[in-house]
């Protein structure tokens, strides 16, 4: 089992999982970040420090949260400390289908 | 440039420290200490990356610190898996033996998780005693409780490691006895074999019990002064999670303090 960051980050993008990560498992993309199921080791701090609740054991989620998990991990590079969020990250909180529409393979820049 | 230098070129991610006691309580329980490194900074109740080399890779666990904040040395409370990846490895070493250390101590098992409160419940099943071994010999933890109740969860009365610890020695620490002697409540409870207390602790909340024998009027947690702090295996916090859940708790994170939290203890 791991831990997976759903579309709930997009454009949210808070990071404070990063903080808290023992094994610096979160990678960042343009405006999301994943976790690699590789290096995640369960511990489940992350979770409840997600003010966008983007953070969920894979067991409880679409499997395709898990795919995109490992394949942009591959992809993004590390992140260990937490920048500054976007201006709007709250505005975005909560939209429904940012997946379909925000969505972004792009390393951040 | 060869691989040796490929190796000593990247920062290790990891501190190299050394054992410095072991202390065998069961064949399954032991608790051990390392050297601390100097840069190695935590609060009271994190846990920290814990590993031996060998193999392509370091294999490493999650272990929560049960030292407090201010301890020079780290100490760790470990089950023994015969078969377990990193344990049954890890319960033979011996003084002066090099241990892999994590470099980045976290965890949601701090105060400051944890809205003001008067009361501290603090409920370990097993090795999950481990993080408040940490929180309970932390001064801060008395100056923001005005009672601080260390649950101590297991199957057989020989598992009640630290015993001695919340019975005797921590009365006559120099830096928490005195706030220990007048603030601290030892609760120790056993499942599978005759002792002073028996049962878990989901029962004796739901029966309540555990007020009684604390001599609280109350029968269920009060959310406006009572915090708990979880660490146990997957289905202990699953249920006390529940517990707090319905008795007006809501969980709390380094980012959004509340009023229990909780973290499952490892294994392996």
């Amino acid at each position: 089992m791991t831990f997976i960051v759903n579309d709930g980050c997009i454009r949210c993008k808070f990071m404070d999982c990063v903080e808290v990560c023992p094994v610096d498992a979160f990678h960042e993309g343009a405006n999301m970040l994943v976790i690699n199921p590789a290096a995640c080791i369960d511990c489940g701090v992350c979770e409840p420090e997600c003010p966008a609740d983007a953070i969920q054991p894979d067991t409880f989620t679409d499997p395709r949260w898990l795919e995109l998990n490992a394949r942009l991990s591959e992809a993004w590079p590390v992140i260990t400390m937490k920048k500054t969020p976007p201006a709007d990250s709250r505005e975005w909180l909560g939209v429904p289908q940012k997946f379909e529409t925000h969505f972004s393979e792009a390393s951040p820049e | 440039m060869s691989a040796q230098n490929d190796a000593t070129d990247a920062p290790s991610p990891h501190h190299h420290a050394r054992v410095l006691w072991t202390r065998h309580w069961t064949d399954r329980l032991f608790s051990f200490a390392l050297s601390r490194p100097p840069a190695l900074r935590f609060r009271s109740g994190e846990f920290v990356m814990i590993g031996l080399l060998g193999g392509a890779r370091p294999l490493l666990r999650a272990y929560s610190i049960a030292s407090p904040t201010y301890a020079e040395e780290l100490e760790f409370f470990s089950i023994k898996v015969p078969d377990g990846p990193l344990t049954s490895r890890l319960q033979a070493i011996r003084p002066n033996d090099e241990v892999l250390l994590g470099r980045k101590p976290t965890g949601t098992l701090v105060l400051s998780a944890l809205r003001p409160g008067r009361r501290l419940f603090l409920f370990g099943t097993g090795t999950g005693l481990a993080p408040f071994l940490s929180v309970a010999r932390d001064p801060d933890t008395y100056a923001a409780f005005g009672q601080v109740v260390v649950g101590h969860g297991v199957r057989e009365a020989a598992e009640l490691a630290y015993s001695p610890l919340f019975t005797r020695d921590i009365f006559d620490d120099d830096l928490v006895g005195e706030l220990a002697r007048t603030q601290m409540t030892y609760y120790p409870t056993v499942t599978r074999e005759n002792f002073e207390r028996r049962g878990r602790f989901t029962d004796l909340i739901a029966t309540g019990d555990l007020f009684s024998q604390l001599g609280l009027p109350q029968t269920k947690f009060d959310p406006e002064q009572d915090r708990v702090m979880l660490c146990g295996n997957t289905a202990m916090i699953r249920d006390l999670a529940a517990v707090c859940e319905l008795h007006g708790l809501r969980e709390g994170s380094n980012a959004q303090p509340g009023d229990y939290v909780l973290e499952r203890a490892f294994v392996g």
